[in-house]
């Protein structure tokens, strides 16, 4: 085993602008593919097995200390296609990261273990056995205790998360603190824009350096356009390095015979479409679900500042099961360019009235159990996220903008925004259903936001209804792994960043 | 190889197929999206409007965004700083627009075109610059609750207009919104989290 040698802050990345020749011809036993949670993971765990991993990430590597606190910048240097990855008809957009780091370095640090009934729905619908409570438990506690994850205390719960808090109270539903993944939290409210001082535990200050220590070698600016195969089996990946002017710097060939990909729900299924790989069930690329999310923001009587303090805070779970409705809501912090795109009230006077009432807002954001009806489709030029909300899944979403309606007013919000193109205030409960059951389940109607694609190259025992078996491994490539949300058969109604960690934790241990 | 067997419009874009065979409404996407890049670090937000050049969009582009400014944000009367004489909005987006990829650069001017084209019997078959601001405000919110198409378009330039005024720091104060804080209140760094114990 190489020995460790761990550094204090940042990362050793080899990025484009190192490049001196026009092609990188590398050796390993295992070739990590994304960097994110479930990359740096997977490679954390086989880096400290001894084994040789090499970590190749399409995005940049942007040290911390770099980060601007300004999300429009932020989309820019931190987010896939720069913040505009959207579906084909342009009313979702589906928010990843694409740096070193993954999603991880942008999210908002929730941190919910599977629900069991999830477990039990993928133990009876997909033959997944082994995937039961039990069997997860100790790669949750583990990824837990390794990212310091913990229930919101006090201080970590902002005004915008007291307010719901006391108004679920009143209604007598259940509401928690949020389990965040960040130690001594800053509460700058600025995590969809990377943590500045290194508190959120995304893996650029956890597994990826920790994997470092162990030896795993870390590109960035490094795009894998091909998983090569030999003989039917995994072998390696061949990629572009790309200078952030978009110039190519040099091809790049990784002799593996472990390939691991963790690009993430829509791009490790374009990958494997590219490569025509792993797709004898049909299904790459398909059963794709990504809980739509709508920020539903009310305005108070007394300021709330929805910028200041943790950005999440509490969450209501009372309608978490399908059988009470299969969402969760989550008071959600925001600034001034988030609030733009949030809400419709109007143009001219009333926008500009609910802008100058920014301070007064809080928002709450609803998380939807979806069906897994889109896909994403590769052209031979460009990807596609083809999703529509389905049909089945609309009264769910009305469900929860009701139920967000009714939490703003029982917590005191005179004023509650339907998140709608068209301008839908709500006033009092008599206007809930007014202005809910009218929308209509059209393209551009609703403002939908995804931070969770998950679900398109889903486990399952039957190699005929399914991509990967539950050890992670591809049932047609031996050597071929994902460990990704592309994994998860069904959408989990929550925050999956968890799920993703233990999933990964335990499909390195299988392979080693 | 390419594939062009891509999914049929729905129905009602019948009369703008030629607009959404090119993509537009992906692109009106990219309202939502490429709109953010990071044009503000650049070198538009504190230049004086009247110095103001346009490298993206052309003239009659900036008119239709500048008159879709003034109907949307009147800045003024709330006491914040003018979205078209101090902070130059329209400059920020043309900013942005350069650093579209060439197609999306185009959607968004045939996005506009559209928009100030766009005949309406209820609105005498004017272009959106030549009505008063009470039928320009008409003529938004008519978009606003109309057919697929358009509600898009309409997010989109809204949503590019909304994004490049409200990320200048000078609109903030106003609204007692903090922007960056992690230096000005002085937080340290953590570094690296420790390895986990075996």
């Amino acid at each position: 085993m190489s020995q460790v040698k761990w550094q204090a802050s940042g990362l050793q990345v080899h990025q484009a602008s190192d490049v001196t020749s026009e092609h990188i011809a590398l050796e390993a036993d295992v070739v990590v593919v994304g960097s994110g949670a479930g990359g740096a993971v997977t490679a954390y765990e086989l880096a400290r097995m001894g084994k040789r991993v090499i970590v190749l990430e399409a995005g940049p590597y942007v040290p911390s200390q770099a980060f601007t606190e300004d999300f429009t910048e932020s989309l820019h240097a931190l987010y896939q296609d720069k913040g505009g990855q959207a579906n084909s008809s342009g009313d979702l957009l589906v928010l990843q990261g694409a740096c070193v780091g993954g999603s991880t370095v942008v999210n908002g640090c929730v941190c919910f273990r599977t629900p069991d009934f999830i477990l039990q729905d993928w133990q009876r619908d997909f033959g997944l056995s082994e995937l039961t409570e039990a069997e997860l438990a100790p790669y949750f506690d583990e990824v837990e205790q390794n990212l310091s994850v913990h229930d919101n205390g006090e201080h970590e719960i902002a005004r915008h998360g007291q307010v719901i808090r006391a108004g679920a109270n009143k209604l007598g539903w259940s509401v928690k603190p949020l389990r965040r993944n960040i130690r001594q939290c800053g509460l700058t409210g600025h995590c969809l824009s990377g943590c500045k001082t290194e508190r959120k535990q995304s893996m650029l200050v956890t597994y990826l350096p920790w994997a470092q220590a162990h030896g795993a070698r870390i590109y960035s600016d490094t795009r894998v356009e091909k998983v090569v195969t030999e003989g039917g089996v995994a072998s390696g990946v061949e990629a572009v390095v790309t200078r952030h002017d978009g110039t190519v710097a040099a091809t790049m060939t990784v002799k593996a015979p472990r390939v691991v990909l963790a690009a993430g729900a829509v791009q490790t299924p374009v990958l494997l479409l590219k490569s025509g790989l792993a797709n004898r069930s049909g299904l790459v690329g398909k059963n794709f679900a990504c809980h739509p999310s709508l920020l539903v923001a009310g305005r108070y009587p007394e300021p709330i500042h929805p910028w200041r303090g943790a950005m999440l805070g509490v969450h209501v779970d009372e309608f978490m099961h399908p059988d009470k409705g299969g969402f969760i809501l989550e008071d959600g912090g925001f600034g001034l360019v988030e609030m733009t795109m949030l809400a419709e009230p109007g143009t001219g006077k009333p926008f500009m009235e609910y802008m100058e009432n920014a301070r007064y807002l809080a928002g709450l954001v609803t998380l939807i159990h979806d069906h897994n009806v889109g896909a994403i489709e590769w052209d031979g030029e460009r990807k596609a996220i083809n999703y529509q909300l389905s049909d089945a899944d609309f009264p769910s979403m009305k469900r929860a903008i009701k139920a967000a309606a009714k939490l703003h007013l029982a917590s005191g919000a005179t004023e509650v925004y339907v998140p709608a193109s068209d301008k839908r205030v709500i006033r009092s409960e008599a206007d809930i259903d007014l202005q809910v059951d009218s929308l209509e389940n059209d393209p551009q109607h609703l403002r939908m936001v995804s931070y969770h694609p998950q679900g398109t190259c889903h486990m399952g025992a039957d190699p005929d209804h399914s991509v990967v078996k539950a050890n992670g491994e591809t049932h047609d490539v031996p050597g071929l792994y994902v460990a990704d949300a592309s994994l998860l058969p069904t959408s989990i109604i929550v925050n999956p960043q968890i799920t993703v960690y233990a999933l990964a934790t335990r499909i390195a241990r299988h392979m080693s | 190889m390419k594939n062009n067997n891509r999914a049929p419009l729905p129905g009602h874009l019948a009369g703008l197929e030629p607009l959404s065979r090119r993509g537009f409404l992906r692109a009106s996407v990219l309202a939502g999206a490429a709109l953010t890049s990071g044009c503000a670090s650049l070198f538009g937000r504190k230049d004086a409007p009247e110095t103001l050049q346009y490298y993206s969009l052309k003239p009659d582009e900036v008119d239709v965004i500048t008159r879709l400014t003034e109907i949307m944000l009147p800045t003024e009367r709330y006491g914040l700083p003018s979205s078209t004489t101090v902070v130059p909005t329209v400059k920020n987006i043309d900013i942005m627009a350069q650093r579209f990829p060439e197609q999306t650069r185009e959607l968004l001017g045939l996005g506009i075109w559209v928009f100030n084209n766009r005949p309406m019997m209820s609105f005498k078959f004017k272009k959106f610059t030549s009505l008063s601001d009470a039928k320009a405000l008409e003529y938004v919110n008519a978009m606003q609750e109309g057919a697929f198409f358009e509600r898009g378009l309409m997010t989109t330039l809204k949503a590019l207009i909304a994004l490049n005024y409200w990320r200048d720091e000078r609109t903030w104060p106003g609204l007692e919104y903090h922007g960056p804080v992690t230096e000005t209140w002085g937080v340290r760094r953590l570094g690296n989290a420790p390895l986990p114990r075996a």
